[in-house]
């Protein structure tokens, strides 16, 4: 049957070209424009001769003062545009954080665990083992110390000391591949969403660290798994504020005081997939940062839906019929999030797609309202707008949703999967895992644009846009510096424990 | 030693140490004929140090060293799981080794002098294997810290899995790891060599794993022998040349067991590590059971000279040919219990690698040796064990340790040609 392939793919190809053609039509219109007249203009001004241009610009007689009075306009408008256009925000470098081997949590460890603690309870056993088969995570993602204890000892002390070790470990590595001094930083943030003790995290890692004493420090808790956007949001707005100055960004989930320690199943499944792991970012608006920064940011577009009664309760923490205490993750999870995102996308869309897909969609737009309301709406292509996607790896049903919806390769959500299989559901941290995955493949170049997509209980979804400043050597170290070879591996759809 | 006290040794966590890096294959760990018939019994070491290399425990460093050798074996975390034939296997799918930490409420040196052998077993796990073993674990470790500093680590096994070589040589392994040096005897899987196996049995489905508690009730004494005392001996009472301290202190506490035991017929059972024995040598780190039993009879050997009873014991050990040893694997299955059946007397010269008893060998920090190290063994059968182990000084010194019923060990410890060797007693639960 060779013949019959044969027309739909030269009919495929041609349709590849109209639409190539169509989208550099579109996107250079003014260039398209602009170099006829051009070229035009310079072919008269060629023609005309030099006497003549002379003769015509002395026939404008200009004097003194209607000279200076332009050229003072010009001054004034170019000044109030470079001072009131906002100030670049650079990514100068971030850190993630690598737990030791002694956290390694293996399949069997972790169903051995579940049954000895679990043991009258065979069902909750059960739901676990399907759930970890399905996940997507890997053998190598890791618990923090007290909770591979049989029975876990979650006290307030372990807490606090899997909060120094995380915290405290990205934040030296991040120190150390930035050559900042402590008593530099001007802003810190730190964001951890179900541990929040008195004295903040904060103020833990000023003591630590002998931060000075007008730093603008902020403690973020209890804002999920999109708060590291939203840290980097506030960053944002602060360095807009304060000129000439740094912050720091801490964003983690401290896992030791939330493992769920009764057997409510739609309350165990964090416990499955939620693992340990914590980023330390710094972000400057210095002039001078802006050789060496990473990245430069673009966009951050955050969307709430929590005025919808369904998406604020779809991930609710209570305690269960026996007091415990833990996270219910209600089953519309997935539509609730595919509805998030496609307010983001909304606000999103107009400012990072080029124009010929914003034009696509104005069409389809047009015609569903005016002319036929069952047309299929016109999903646009983000793939033109980024070279790389970060999507929050909460799980193997979100990470395939967006896949879906969003019409994306295998490649572009690698980042998110292979981050998923290795470190787990590290909460916030985990687009910093990502991102650092990306780098560690040598695939990202100068001008790359990259989007982090992170969901949130309330419901929230927050998107970031950065552009790639420099062209990224892979890192030496980092948390992928060992395996990195070793991966995209291949994740079975359920794997058999 | 009759006086009861409360246990001095409180469990205080339990915990699941894991490797570092993922098995990837599903590997199977099969057991040989000897494993099999080495089931009834569990098997100990105990590692007495007098400073702890453990700090915080939780983010020690000697944590991640033991994780890292961990990964070099499998069987280690495994989990022991049962073919649909009915065979035991061990399944190497990572599970881990099950840690526990304890405090001891009096010092090292306290405790050396004034432990008993059911006093010793509280350092190290005990617990023979569930029915349904899928989520026990069968490697158990056990840490142990006295006041006022000093460690005991124990780590304890079903015999079935591992030998007192083995769990030696993993031990000082991970002192190997930790110290970021060479590991001198990395493991080997590899199944006995064939010349061995030829004439074996398909391995049987084993049939009484679980085998019933014994009922006498034992005591344990460790007695210390300088080099000294040996080479006094030698002088007062002369000796066959070729005499190795292993035949004297065994002649010795064969003949005086025997009287203490009154029997009249004496046969000992020689337990003996044929690793480096074979033609073709088995390195250290061969994992598993190789052991050979063999049985060794002398009449009225109460009555007899040390000389004499030596010298048949070292003719004894230097005659087993590779053939005495694949005939005695072949007769392993006609015993129920391979030690105590009758006076067991265990050989552990093959330990001592130029000069260096190795499990002395195993420093976690340099300058901190261990004091002492004990090795027992559970499920022993009434006639008991003789232990004669390497000394921590180098040389002709060795460490004898005995199992036998209660009446009987109190008699050895009052017993003049015993206490003629000027033997430093410890572990025996004497105020």
């Amino acid at each position: 049957m060779p013949q019959a392939p044969m027309p739909e793919l030269t009919s495929s190809v041609k349709l590849k070209y109209v639409k190539l053609g169509y989208q550099y039509l579109v996107n250079h219109f003014l260039s398209f424009l602009l170099i006829p007249i051009m070229a035009i203009g310079a072919v008269e001004l060629l023609r005309m001769g030099p006497e003549e241009i002379l003769n015509v610009w002395n026939s404008l007689e200009f004097d003194l003062v209607q000279v200076l009075c332009t050229s003072f306009f010009v001054i004034f408008i170019s000044t109030v545009y470079f001072m009131s256009k906002p100030r670049t925000i650079y990514l100068v470098d971030y850190s993630c954080y690598k737990p030791p081997v002694t956290c390694r949590v293996p399949f069997a460890t972790f169903m051995e665990h579940s049954r000895l603690i679990l043991k009258d309870k065979p069902k909750s056993v059960e739901f676990q083992m399907r759930i970890l088969e399905r996940s997507g995570l890997g053998e190598e993602t890791s618990l923090p110390p007290a909770i591979h204890y049989i029975p876990p000892t979650p006290t307030m002390d372990a807490a606090r000391s899997e909060a120094q070790l995380v915290i405290f470990t990205a934040m030296d590595d991040l120190f150390k591949k930035t050559g900042l001094k402590p008593k530099d930083v001007d802003i810190l943030i730190v964001n951890c969403s179900l541990f929040s003790p008195t004295p903040s995290l904060s103020a833990m890692v000023i003591n630590k660290y002998k931060l000075r004493s007008n730093i603008k420090s902020v403690n973020l808790s209890g804002m999920g798994c999109s708060a590291g956007l939203i840290s980097v949001d506030l960053a944002r707005d602060l360095l807009q504020v304060h000129p000439n100055s740094n912050a720091i960004i801490v964003s983690t989930e401290i896992i030791t005081p939330n493992y769920y320690q009764g057997n409510e199943r739609a309350m165990l499944l964090p416990n499955c997939l939620f693992r340990m792991g914590a980023a330390a970012i710094l972000m400057s608006n210095r002039r001078s940062d802006r050789w060496r920064a990473k990245y430069k940011l673009s966009h951050l577009v955050r969307t709430h839906r929590g005025a919808d009664d369904k998406s604020f309760y779809c991930v609710y923490e209570q305690e269960d019929k026996e007091g415990h205490v833990g996270i219910n993750l209600s089953k519309d999870l997935m539509a609730i999030a595919g509805e998030a995102l496609k307010a983001n996308i909304t606000t999103i869309g107009p400012l990072v797609l080029p124009a010929s897909e914003q034009l696509l969609f104005l069409l389809s737009l047009i015609g569903r309202k005016i002319f036929n309301p069952k047309l299929k709406p016109y999903i646009p292509d983000f793939k033109l707008a980024f070279e790389h996607f970060c999507i929050h790896a909460g799980g193997r049903a979100v990470i395939d949703e967006l896949q879906k919806n969003l019409q994306l390769s295998g490649e572009h959500v690698e980042a998110s999967r292979m981050t998923l299989h290795r470190f787990g559901n590290t909460s916030s941290s985990s687009l910093w895992y990502e991102l650092s995955y990306i780098e560690s493949k040598g695939r990202m170049r100068r001008g790359d644009r990259v989007w982090q997509i992170a969901f949130g209980s309330g419901f929230k979804c927050n998107s970031a846009v950065w552009k790639c400043n420099r062209t990224i050597k892979t890192p030496k170290d980092g948390p992928w510096s060992d395996c990195i070879d070793r991966y995209p591996v291949f994740i079975p759809e359920v794997v058999k424990l | 030693m009759g006086i009861a006290q409360e246990n001095r040794v409180e469990v205080k966590s339990m915990l699941t140490a894991v490797s570092s890096k993922p098995s990837r294959s599903a590997r199977v760990h099969p057991f040989t004929a000897l494993d099999n018939a080495m089931s009834p019994h569990t098997l100990h070491v105990i590692v007495y140090y007098p400073r702890s290399p453990f700090g915080s425990f939780d983010l020690d460093s000697v944590r991640i060293s033991l994780s890292e050798l961990l990964s070099m074996y499998p069987p280690v975390v495994g989990r022991v799981a049962k073919t649909p034939d009915g065979i035991l296997e061990v399944k190497c799918n990572d599970a881990g080794l099950r840690t526990l930490k304890a405090k001891v409420c009096v010092g090292i040196d306290e405790w050396l002098r004034s432990a008993d052998g059911h006093d010793e077993s509280d350092l190290t796990a005990w617990g023979d294997m569930p029915e349904d073993p899928s989520t026990w674990a069968p490697f158990r470790l056990q840490i142990n810290e006295f006041q006022g500093g000093g460690v005991a680590i124990g780590l304890s096994c079903p015999h079935r899995q591992a030998d007192a070589t083995t769990l030696t040589v993993l031990l000082k392994s991970w002192t190997e790891a930790q110290r970021r040096r060479c590991i001198v005897h990395p493991p080997s899987f590899s199944p006995l060599p064939s010349i061995l196996t030829d004439d074996t049995d398909a391995v049987k489905p084993n049939s009484a794993t679980i085998s019933k508690p014994i009922s006498t009730k034992t005591a344990t004494a460790t007695f210390r022998f300088s080099s000294s005392s040996f080479k006094k001996y030698i002088e007062e009472d002369g000796i066959f040349p070729k005499a190795s301290p292993f035949d004297v202190f065994a002649a010795l506490f064969w003949t005086r067991v025997a009287l203490v035991k009154r029997k009249s017929h004496d046969r000992v059972c020689m337990c003996v590590d044929f690793r480096r024995l074979l033609p073709n040598p088995l390195p250290y780190g061969f994992f598993g059971n190789a052991l050979n039993f063999s049985s060794l009879e002398m009449t009225n050997v109460a009555d007899q000279g040390i000389v004499h009873v030596a010298r048949l014991i070292n003719d004894h050990v230097t005659n087993l040919t590779v053939e005495k040893i694949r005939s005695d694997l072949n007769r392993v299955g006609e015993q129920e219990l391979m030690y105590g059946g009758d006076l067991t007397i265990v050989n552990m010269e093959h330990m001592i690698v130029e000069g260096d008893p190795m499990m002395y060998e195993a420093v976690f920090e340099d300058g901190v040796r261990p004091v002492h190290v004990s090795y027992r063994i559970g499920n022993v059968g009434g006639e008991g064990v003789i232990m004669v182990m390497p000394s921590p000084e180098k040389g002709f010194g060795r460490v004898v340790s005995v199992t036998l019923p209660e009446e009987e060990v109190s008699k050895l410890l009052v017993d003049q040609e015993i206490l003629r060797f000027e033997p430093k007693i410890i572990l025996s639960g004497v105020k």
